[in-house]
Parts: C-alpha cells; sequence; structure tokens
C-alpha cells in the first residue's frame, strides 16, 4: 500500500510547487508591476497596485493607467522613464476621460499586448501613435470642412499673411511679442472649436494705426477681403487636432462621398463609413496586403488597389502622393462616430446631428470634389475602366453649351435609374442649395454658359424604319441595341429621356461631343457618310419610341 | 388503529396490508393528481407567452443602382435582395442545416459552418442542408419594400414596385 | 441557599467552560484516533462524508489495474469544477452586454482569476476524459454485470449530464466560438424538423421547434438562452449531477463495492501483504438489518476475503488520485490559457464554428445530416449502451480486463475494424462527395436514412452481429460494437479538431486553411 502514499506525497509537493509557480506568476511577474516599482514620486515609490480610470458616463474603465501611472487621477507627478511618462497637456484630461476613448485599444486589458490591441481574438486596436489626433473624431465631427483646394488656398492665405509670426498654432509661431515683449498674439490651435473674436481685423487694424512702433506697426497691414474669407476659413479649420481638417479635405475632394456615408450622408454603392476606424483586423482579409496585418496596411493597399483587396469591389484604384494616402488613412482612423452619451456629445456633433448642418462645405468645388468626382473625374472629364459602363465627360463644353441648367439640375436629383447614377435629391442625399452650387461650379469650372436652343425646326416622324436602321448601325455600337448603353451612355433611360428635349438630342448627334468617342454625324468621316436633319430626326424619333406613350 | 389480537407471528412475516384501503389510495391519488397538476404549471413556465425577439418584419430601401444579379444585404438583418426584371425578392440568409449565415460566394451562397453550399435563389447543390434556402414575404411600400423574415413564400414570388 | 452548593456549582461551571474545546472535539470526533481496526471503523461509518466507504475495502479494489483510479479522478474533477465555478460566480454577469467583459475582467484584474478560469476549463475537459475512460473500464472489466445493471444506467445518466454542463458552460464568454457553437447546437436539437418536414408534418407536430425554444427561450441565441444556460450550468445541471452521483456512489456500496472476479481472493495469493483477512468462517447471514431484510447479502458465502480497512488504505488510494487530477488540471491551467475569441457577433459566423473538442466527432456526423448525427445516432448509442447490461447476461470474465470470450484479441481485431471502417468511410467522403453530390435531386429524407453516419453505424452493428454468431456470446458482440464506437469516435473527433477547416473543407494541415 506505500505506492499510493508515495503517489500522494508526489502528486501533493507537484499541487504545492505549480500553486507557487502560479502565485510568483501572479504577484512578481506581470509587468505593470515591474513598472510601478521603477516609478517615484517626490513623496518616494509608488503603491504598487492595479490601477484604473473609470467615466461611467462613456462607459469606460481604462487599466491603462496601471503602466501609464502619470497619466492617472491624481498621479501626474508620479516620473519614470518610457511608459511613464506623463501626458502631454491636452483639453480632454486622461485622468478623467479615460484613455481608449481617444486612442482605442482595450481599456479592460492589463497587458500590454491585450491593451494595445496586438492579441488575435481583441479587436479594436489603438490608433497608431502617428495618427492619435485620429480619436476626436470619436465624439467630434469637424463641420464646414472644404476641400483639398479651398484647405490649401486658406492655409496659403494664412502663411503668406504671415501670421505665425505673432500667433501660435499647434505649438508652432508666435515668436513675435507686440509691444515689445508684453503679450504674444494668442493661440489659434483650436479656433475652429472654441470660435474667435470675429471683430479681430477690425481691432487689429486699431492697433496698429494707433501703434507708433514696434511689430504692431512694423508687421501688420490691411488685409483684402478676399484674404478675410480665407483666413476665416482657416480658423475654423483649427480644432485642435493639427491635420484632422486637412485629411478630411482630402478625403472630400476624392469623391468618395458619391457612394459611401458618412453620417448618413452620401452615395449608397459602397459600405457606410461611419465607423470605418473600428475596423476589426480579425474581420479584415489580409491575404493580398503585404507586410504587417494591420489595419492601417490594410488601408493603404486598399486605397492603392481596391479590387485586388477586396473581390469584387468596384471602388477606382485612388492614385495619389503619399502623404495624401497618409491623410487618408488619418481620416479614416477618424471616422469612429460610435453613439455618444447625450452629457458627452459636443457642440459640433450635435449641430451636425441635431439640426443637420453639413460637415462640408456647401460651396459648389468642395460638393463636386466630394460627391461627383469620384466618378467623373476632378476635372469633370469622367473615366472609364475596363469591364464598367464608362463615366461620362460632364465639362465637355458640347454638353454644357446645349443643355439648360434644369437638364443638369434633374439629372443629379434624379439621376438615372438603373444605372450607377443616383439621385441626390432624397435622405442622406443632397439639398437644392448645394444642387445649384455643384451645377454653379460645374459651369464656371468650364466656363461654358448653355446657349439658348433653337427650338426644332420640323416636326418629328412617327418612329420609322429608317430611324431603327440608322440607329442599329451608327449608334447601337456603344450605346447598345436597345440604348440601354455600354461604352456610351444608357439612351433609354426614363430619366433621361423626360428631361433630354428633341433639340438637345439632335444637336448632341449632329455636333457630337468632343474629346470623347461621340462623333458630331453632321459631318462625314472615313468611315461614314453624314446624316442629313431628317436621318437624325428619324433617329431621334426610333430613341423616343422607347419612352412609351410620350411625344 | 386497533391491534387485533390473533396468532404470534414472526417479525419477519410481512404485515398484512388490506387489499382495499380506500382510504390510502385515495390520499395518495390525490397527492399524485395534485402534483401532476403543478407539474403542468411548472412544465408551462419555460416557454414563454411572448418572445422576446424583435419584429420579424423590416422596411428596407433598395440601393438605386441595384441591378439583376446583384445582391443586396440589408445590415444586421438575415436577408439577401434581389431585383431583376421581373420584380423584387428576397432570400433567407440562415442555412437550413443549424442555422449559421450563409455568404455570398461564387454563383451564390455558402455556410461557414458545415459547407453548404446554395445557388442564388436557394436551392441546396451540395452539402447536408436538407432544405433550400426559403424565400421570403416581401410587400411593396411605396417605393420602398417590407420584407417579413418571419413569413416564406413559394419561390418564385417576385413583387414589383 | 446552602453557600456550599454554591460554590460546587460555580466550580462545575468553571470545570465545563474549561473542558469544553476538548469536549466539542470529542463529541465531534466520537471515535477517537484511528489507530485501531475498531477505532477506524467508527471513524469510517461515523462521518457522513465517508460512511458512503465501506468499512473494509477488498485488495483487489486497491489494485491500480482495477480502476485506474478513473471514477475518482472524475469525481475530483467535479469537485475541482465546482470549487472554481463558484469562485468564478462571484464576478461572471451573465448579460449578453456585460458577460464577456466580466470575464475579461476575471482576466485581468481578479486575483487569481485567469488561473481560477484556466483550471475551470481544463478540470472540465479532464472530467469529460476520465468519464468516458470510466465507462469503458467499467465495460472492458464487465462490471456492469448483475447486480450493478442499474448503476451503469445512472453512470450513462452522468456521462450525459457532464457532457452537458460542458456544453452549457461553453455558451457563457459570450465570444464568437460560444455564440456559434450554441447556434449549432441549438439547431441541432430542432434538428428533428429534418424529419417532420420530409413527412411534411411541422406545422402539427413540430418537436424539435419546442426544443430550440426551450433551450433558447426566444428564436434566437440572446440574453434569454445566456440566462437558460447560465441557470443550467450553475444550477440545475450540478444538482441532477450531485443527485445521480450520491445514487452512484450508494449503489456501488450496496452492491459490495467493485466488480471482482469470482477468484479474486484466489487470485491474489501469494502476494506479500500487509494486512490480514477477516469473516474467517463463513457467515450464513449477516448481522445487519436482521429483522427486516430476507436473503443473503454479498458477503454471505464467500469465506475469508483479503480485505483491509478503508480508513487509511482506501482513503490514500483516493487522496492520491485527487490530488493527482489536481496536479493534472493545474499544470494544464498554468500551460494554456482558456480560450477567449471575439465578442459574440450574431452578424459574422465564426468559420469554421467548432464546438468543443469532445463533440467535434457529432460535430462531423451532423455535417452529413443534422438529425441523424445530431440526435439519431446518439440516441441510438445511448439506448444500446444502455441495453448492454440487459442483454449480456452472461458471467464469465467479470471484474477481469477484456473478460468475456474473444477477450483482447477480438478487441484488437474490433479496434483494426473500428478504425478502418470509419476512415475508409471518411475517405470515400471527403474524396468523392456524397448521394447529394452524385444525385442533385435525391429527397432529404434519403440524405438523412442513407448517409455516412447511418452507414458507419450499419457497419459496426453488422461487425457487432457477426462477433455475436461467431463466439455465441452476447458479450463479444457487446466487446466488439463498444470498441468500434469508441475507435469511431476516436476518429471523427480527430478529423473534426484538426483536419477541418473553413466551411468545413477538408485540410491536411490548419498551416493549408485560406486566411480570411
Amino acid at each position: 500500500m506505500k505506492k499510493n502514499k508515495y503517489l500522494l506525497l508526489a502528486s501533493s509537493l507537484g499541487v504545492f510547487v505549480l500553486l507557487a509557480v502560479a502565485a510568483v506568476q501572479e504577484n512578481f511577474l506581470k509587468d505593470w508591476r515591474k513598472i510601478q516599482a521603477t516609478a517615484k514620486t517626490e513623496e518616494g515609490p509608488v503603491a504598487v497596485q492595479l490601477r484604473q480610470v473609470i467615466n461611467r458616463g462613456l462607459n469606460l474603465s481604462d487599466r491603462c493607467t496601471s503602466c501609464h501611472v502619470s497619466m492617472g487621477p491624481g498621479e501626474q507627478n508620479a516620473a519614470g522613464p518610457g511608459v511613464l511618462t506623463a501626458h502631454k497637456p491636452v483639453v480632454h484630461d486622461p485622468a478623467e476621460y479615460g484613455c481608449t476613448v481617444c486612442h482605442g485599444g482595450q481599456g479592460h486589458a492589463t497587458e500590454k499586448d491585450d491593451a494595445h490591441g496586438d492579441v488575435h481574438f481583441w479587436p479594436e486596436p489603438m490608433i497608431p501613435v502617428r495618427l492619435s489626433y485620429a480619436g476626436c473624431g470619436t465624439c467630434h465631427i469637424a463641420l464646414n470642412a472644404p476641400g483639398r483646394d479651398g484647405f490649401r488656398r486658406a492655409r496659403g492665405a494664412y502663411e503668406r499673411l504671415d501670421c505665425a509670426a505673432c500667433h501660435s498654432m499647434d505649438g508652432r509661431g508666435g515668436l513675435l511679442r507686440p509691444d515689445g515683449g508684453g503679450m504674444e498674439g494668442g493661440d489659434l490651435s483650436r479656433t475652429g472649436i472654441s470660435g474667435y473674436d470675429r471683430e479681430w481685423y477690425g481691432k487689429h487694424l486699431r492697433q496698429s494705426q494707433q501703434a507708433a512702433r514696434g511689430p504692431w506697426k512694423t508687421s501688420f497691414a490691411p488685409i483684402t477681403q478676399a484674404d478675410l474669407e480665407l483666413l476665416a476659413t482657416f480658423l475654423d479649420t483649427r480644432v485642435g487636432a493639427p491635420k484632422l481638417v486637412e485629411a478630411k479635405s482630402v478625403f472630400l475632394s476624392s469623391g468618395c462621398l458619391g457612394c459611401h456615408k458618412t453620417g448618413a450622408i452620401g452615395g449608397d454603392d459602397g459600405p457606410e463609413l461611419s465607423l470605418a476606424g473600428l475596423k476589426d483586423p480579425a474581420l479584415m482579409d489580409f491575404t493580398h496586403v503585404p507586410g504587417k496585418e494591420s489595419v492601417e496596411n490594410w488601408f493603404t493597399e486598399h486605397f492603392r488597389s481596391p479590387s485586388g483587396t477586396v473581390t469584387g469591389s468596384l471602388m477606382p484604384a485612388l492614385h495619389v502622393p503619399p502623404e495624401e494616402m497618409e491623410l487618408l488613412n488619418f481620416y479614416l482612423f477618424s471616422l469612429r462616430r460610435r453613439d455618444v452619451p447625450v452629457s458627452f456629445a459636443p457642440k459640433d456633433r450635435v449641430r451636425a446631428l441635431q439640426f443637420g448642418e453639413r460637415e462640408f462645405a456647401t460651396d459648389g468645388a468642395t460638393i463636386y470634389g466630394a460627391f461627383c468626382s469620384g466618378c467623373h473625374g476632378a476635372d469633370g472629364k469622367g473615366f472609364r475602366s475596363p469591364g464598367m459602363p464608362a463615366f461620362p465627360s460632364i465639362s465637355n463644353p458640347d454638353l454644357l453649351e446645349l443643355v439648360s441648367d434644369e437638364f443638369l439640375i434633374e439629372t443629379i436629383r434624379k439621376g438615372r435609374p438603373g444605372r450607377r447614377m443616383p439621385g441626390w435629391d432624397r435622405d442622406g442625399g443632397l439639398r437644392q442649395p448645394e444642387i445649384l452650387a455643384v451645377v454653379g461650379y460645374l459651369r464656371q469650372m468650364s466656363g461654358v454658359q448653355a446657349r439658348p436652343q433653337p427650338a426644332p425646326t420640323q416636326a418629328l416622324p412617327g418612329a420609322s424604319a429608317a430611324g431603327s436602321r440608322i440607329y442599329a448601325s451608327a449608334c447601337a455600337g456603344c450605346h447598345g441595341p436597345k440604348g440601354e448603353g455600354a461604352a456610351g451612355p444608357s439612351l433609354n433611360n426614363k430619366v433621361f429621356l423626360s428631361i433630354a428635349t428633341n433639340a438637345f438630342l439632335m444637336e448632341t448627334i449632329g455636333r457630337g461631343r468632343r474629346g470623347t468617342t461621340m462623333e458630331g454625324f453632321r459631318t462625314p468621316s472615313p468611315a461614314r457618310q453624314a446624316l442629313s436633319d431628317n436621318e437624325i430626326a428619324s433617329v431621334v424619333s426610333f430613341i423616343r419610341s422607347w419612352e412609351g406613350s410620350k411625344p | 388503529m386497533t391491534l387485533h389480537p390473533g396468532p404470534t407471528r414472526s417479525r419477519l412475516d410481512p404485515e398484512p396490508v388490506p387489499r382495499r384501503d380506500m382510504l390510502g389510495l385515495a390520499s395518495l391519488w390525490s397527492t399524485a393528481l395534485a402534483m401532476l397538476f403543478g407539474m403542468f404549471g411548472i412544465a408551462r413556465l419555460p416557454k414563454a407567452a411572448v418572445l422576446s425577439s424583435p419584429s420579424k418584419k423590416f422596411r428596407v430601401t433598395l440601393p438605386e443602382t441595384l441591378g439583376p444579379g446583384e445582391v443586396f444585404m440589408p445590415a444586421g438583418r438575415k436577408v439577401a435582395l434581389f431585383r431583376d426584371a421581373e420584380g423584387v425578392y428576397a432570400v433567407s440568409t440562415v442555412c437550413t442545416h443549424l442555422g449559421c449565415l450563409v455568404k455570398q460566394a461564387e454563383g451564390g451562397f455558402e455556410c461557414p459552418c458545415h459547407g453548404s453550399k446554395f445557388s442564388a435563389d436557394g436551392t441546396v447543390t451540395k452539402g447536408p442542408a436538407p432544405q433550400p434556402l426559403p424565400w421570403l414575404k416581401v410587400t411593396a411600400a411605396g417605393g420602398a419594400f417590407t420584407v417579413d423574415e418571419g413569413e416564406m413564400v413559394p419561390p418564385g414570388t417576385k413583387v414589383n414596385a | 441557599m446552602n453557600p456550599a452548593t454554591t460554590n460546587t456549582a460555580m466550580q462545575e461551571f468553571w470545570q465545563n467552560l474549561r473542558a469544553a474545546p476538548r469536549r466539542i472535539y470529542e463529541t465531534a470526533f466520537r471515535s477517537g484516533k484511528p489507530v485501531t481496526d475498531r477505532t477506524r471503523s467508527s471513524f469510517v461509518f461515523g462521518n457522513l462524508f465517508l460512511h458512503l466507504h465501506s468499512v473494509r475495502t477488498h485488495l483487489w479494489s486497491l489494485r491500480w489495474s482495477t480502476t485506474m483510479g478513473l471514477g475518482i479522478a472524475s469525481t475530483a474533477a467535479f469537485l475541482i469544477t465546482l470549487v472554481t465555478g463558484i469562485l468564478l460566480m462571484f464576478y461572471y454577469k451573465p448579460y449578453p452586454d456585460v458577460a464577456y467583459d466580466s470575464i475579461k475582467d476575471i482576466h485581468f484584474v481578479v486575483p487569481t482569476g485567469r488561473f481560477m478560469r484556466n483550471i475551470h476549463r481544463w478540470a472540465a475537459n479532464v472530467m469529460v476524459v476520465t468519464v468516458i475512460l470510466h465507462m469503458a473500464r467499467a465495460f472492458y472489466t464487465a462490471a456492469y454485470r448483475r447486480p450493478r445493471e442499474f448503476n451503469w444506467l445512472i453512470g450513462l445518466g452522468l456521462l450525459i449530464t457532464t457532457l452537458g454542463l460542458s456544453f452549457t458552460g461553453y455558451l457563457l464568454p459570450w465570444d464568437q466560438l460560444a455564440y456559434w457553437a450554441i447556434t449549432i447546437g441549438a439547431n441541432i436539437a430542432q434538428s428533428p424538423r429534418e424529419v417532420t418536414d420530409a413527412v411534411g408534418i411541422t406545422e402539427y407536430f413540430d418537436p424539435g421547434g419546442l426544443q430550440r425554444l426551450l433551450l433558447l427561450g426566444s428564436d434566437e441565441v440572446g440574453s434569454e438562452s445566456l440566462i437558460r444556460f447560465y441557470l443550467l450550468h450553475v444550477m440545475i445541471l450540478p444538482l441532477v449531477l450531485a443527485a445521480l452521483m450520491g445514487v452512484h456512489f450508494w449503489r456501488i456500496r450496496k452492491d459490495g463495492g467493485l466488480a471482482k472476479p469470482e477468484d479474486a481472493d484466489a487470485r491474489l495469493s501469494g502476494r506479500e501483504r500487509d494486512t490480514y483477512p477477516v469473516f474467517t468462517e463463513q457467515p450464513a447471514k449477516t448481522y445487519q438489518l436482521a429483522a427486516i431484510v430476507r436473503g443473503k447479502t454479498e458477503v454471505v458465502n464467500r469465506g475469508p476475503e483479503n480485505t483491509v480497512p478503508s480508513m487509511p488504505h482506501l482513503f490514500y488510494a483516493e487522496l492520491a488520485v485527487l490530488m493527482l487530477t489536481m496536479l493534472v488540471c493545474l499544470a494544464l491551467a498554468l500551460v494554456s490559457d482558456a480560450p477567449l475569441k471575439d465578442i459574440a457577433n450574431p452578424n459574422i459566423p465564426e468559420n469554421p464554428a467548432k464546438a468543443p473538442w469532445y463533440f467535434l466527432g457529432l460535430q462531423e456526423l451532423v455535417s452529413f445530416s443534422a438529425f441523424m448525427g445530431g440526435i439519431g445516432i446518439p440516441t441510438i448509442v445511448i439506448i444500446g449502451l444502455g441495453l448492454i447490461p440487459y442483454l449480456d447476461r452472461e458471467r464469465t470474465g467479470t471484474g477481469v480486463w477484456f473478460g468475456g470470450p474473444g477477450g483482447w484479441k477480438l478487441v484488437r481485431q474490433a479496434v483494426a475494424y473500428g478504425l478502418g471502417a470509419c476512415l475508409a468511410v471518411e475517405a470515400l467522403v471527403i474524396r468523392f462527395g456524397w448521394l447529394r453530390e452524385w444525385f442533385p435531386n435525391v429527397p432529404q429524407l434519403i440524405v438523412t436514412l442513407i448517409n455516412p453516419a447511418t452507414l458507419i453505424t450499419l457497419l459496426y452493428g453488422a461487425y457487432s452481429v457477426w462477433l455475436v454468431k461467431r463466439y455465441q456470446s452476447a458479450r463479444a458482440g457487446a466487446l466488439g460494437l463498444f470498441t468500434c464506437f469508441l475507435c469511431g469516435f476516436l476518429v471523427l473527433t480527430i478529423i473534426g479538431t484538426w483536419f477541418r477547416g473553413p466551411n468545413w473543407v477538408f485540410y491536411w494541415s490548419p498551416s493549408d486553411w485560406p486566411r480570411h
């Protein structure tokens, strides 16, 4: 019977040893214990214990301060190297607001890999430190953001007028002290959020006129009205997050909203992007993404080659320089608009959600860039890619000369059902003044105004065998045998037929569109003879026959 | 109870039990009846009279650009919507085998759990699924459509706006 | 009042008070130190927790090879899960929006929380293994025979309850693995619909739908289901298990301890022993319960037996197994963390969605037919297992490993056949597909009835019938069938665990899985 006693002895000792190992692991080997042991305050070492920031309103309990001790409530004086460095001063004190609300990551964790989201099964990785300010997007929505060119012009004005000489912004500038070493100019980093004195120009001007010498005299000069507007635009983009609005401006000029929605505004073709920054890497396909399996790499690769990253994606590739790619990544990370408790919702978010204020500037250029340029190109010349119907050129002078503003407005409002052009007069679409602004921008961009069109000189003949025959030989190649559209636009589209006048159709066939594959049929080409007005009219009436009973 | 005098018995002899102990039987059967009735009540409890699950009907607006052969899956719902020349129809995306969600694949759907495959109209083409994916009831509702995930219709039923 | 009397009463009071600690000890442990056979005996039957043991234990039962301690190991594993489970209940919150976070809290901030959860998880796994092995032991030593037939059935109930406990525990972390495994499990409960649908009576008679509804409490896996699984896991099933365990142990005692061969004492003779036999003369009647029980108890006419006092011999053995089980659980818990995947997402199925490993054999069967694999065949197997003691009424080979006609040779053959048949069918299916791939329009009822799962079952059944004829013995058939099913379970579990990838497609290795 001794066997059993030996077995009992051995296994009991074994259990004791294992428990001891577990106890050592638990009580001595945790990283946060080691880190806290090196932290020092003026009063001596800090107590080694789990620490956390709890914010009931935001429903978070972040244990990040177990390692980042000095970021916890009342522990700013705990100094030490590396992770113990204090947070740089920010508006939202991490000791109050917690960490994950801005930085992402897993607040519940107490180990680095888990907390930073580098583990396999815990979603929500931290925002890369480089892009930290993207975290502002959790609560804030920058309103009225300009497009890329608008932003650059505005920033250009700020730099050209050298405001940074006296004013600091994002930690730079403000070296010149007016009144000879007196007060520096106000910090302009957050003017877009906190607002600023709208009378500043008048006051500056008076100061400058009254000053006898010093910077007020030498460094300030009257500013033109155009520059003042640019400065106002620029000051509105200063939301405390240096590159956030710039990133948004790139996004707004890349045509993304034509297919994607942010904040419930935009197209339906692509996935909604309001939560793009919270994408879970565990659910993403990294098969075709080189390098580390990070959300950031996926975004970059996806911009470079959408259909190579997501099978069947119809999104066109973006050809932008690397710094803009970085800004686009930055903006996507900032799209993390989860619900926030009402008491925490910032003014800008309330204004966007409750009062319907636009988060993009409502001038024609910005809207065109955000909604139209994805398909029609930044220059309006359209684009074609293999396997897809071509996106028509809309800045073509031959088009713009022929069509009335009403034609353009109706087209934008109703779209081309069945084709990729959606109607924008709907929930999540554009408002009437915005559509007008786009039409105005088209006219301004191309410099072509509508010419009054002559009424058709002759009555259209009924649908004739001739029209059908000519259509089949001359038009069907590009527009499809039934006008359903192929390389060329669809002609049997209900909306198209209802807003296109006969004169428009005849003139378009007759003159063609220069710069596109649509030739003018009034002039002969080596391949075929010219069409007479009668023949063109018969084609138009054939096209009209698709319309049903409508004359 | 009274003790009847009789012949002395061994303690190992069984105590005589009367054949018809009416009182005893009645009391035991009434206990059984009461307990049985109680058991019915207990058995009813685990099946809620009203289930906590949300309504199975929902309204959906199809993207205007949805063409034939393309599928639209409303977020958070277990439905795939199609539109072709004959109208709009909805196919459930809950695998009829063991309830996983099928996902879009080459030529139809496939289930990640046990490899069932379905064609785009729901017919089983491979794997253990016992039934085709059911078609769900769609009703046109002023430009939008109402889909009822709880009600099936015969395959081939299509609805026009 | 007489002052002297008062004085004596006071003295007595003080004396009693001083003696109280000693007396509390004496009254608690009435028999004194267990040093003689008499005090050892009263130590056992005077103690609520020990009196389920007989006072003396046969040496045959104490041999390691008799039981390998598997029953005690199962009990030990249960006790470990019980203790760690109760500890986990301090922090676990059974509501979908907080369940996952509470597990994370247990993992990260509860002192020893992660370790406890790991132990709980590993002890549960150990328990499943030991319960299955324990059943195999009872089967191969033919310990289910008279008078232990019904205890075999209770053991079967314990196996099912153990699996049920494990399955219900699987949902509680509310992660992807849990959510989709339970979705599959709940739909297996619904799978009788496969038959009722094929026959066309689901509208009137829908046991599958009712089962699923009762299990989930809702149409889909949600907060109702979580509460139900929690209730089953921490209350109902443990109570059932404890009750069944009580009966199981009590019956072992009433059935005269562990099964042993008729000639156990002869087999033991010649060994060096540190004990002496009792019942030196053949007792004709036992002294217990003499007043109301007719007949004889197990010890009558047994002659001298090689028994030793349970205290301490049996208790050393039991304690040793308990500590060994704990050692195994702790070691596994230290080495490997209990898994926790992403938080449950009802819109994105886990791919592949795998149940715990001991259900993967079933999942492999289920991938042929939900009803047959999930309900039909398990029911047949359970009924078959339950009938074993009532079909095998033979006497030879009781208490001996692989006892009975055919013996070890038959078992070896059955292992080869069991593995071979299962592998062959699996290979056929993996390589060539099954009916639906060959005849796309085959009716569902045919697939439900004729599928690889039923084919394997039939092959095993036919082999067993052949064995019964060949050896003219039900025991031989049972030996073959049980061995085959054990082998089938093994093969299917291994295939399900290591060779099935996304979409339940066969892969030689997980490294071949497509990245998703």
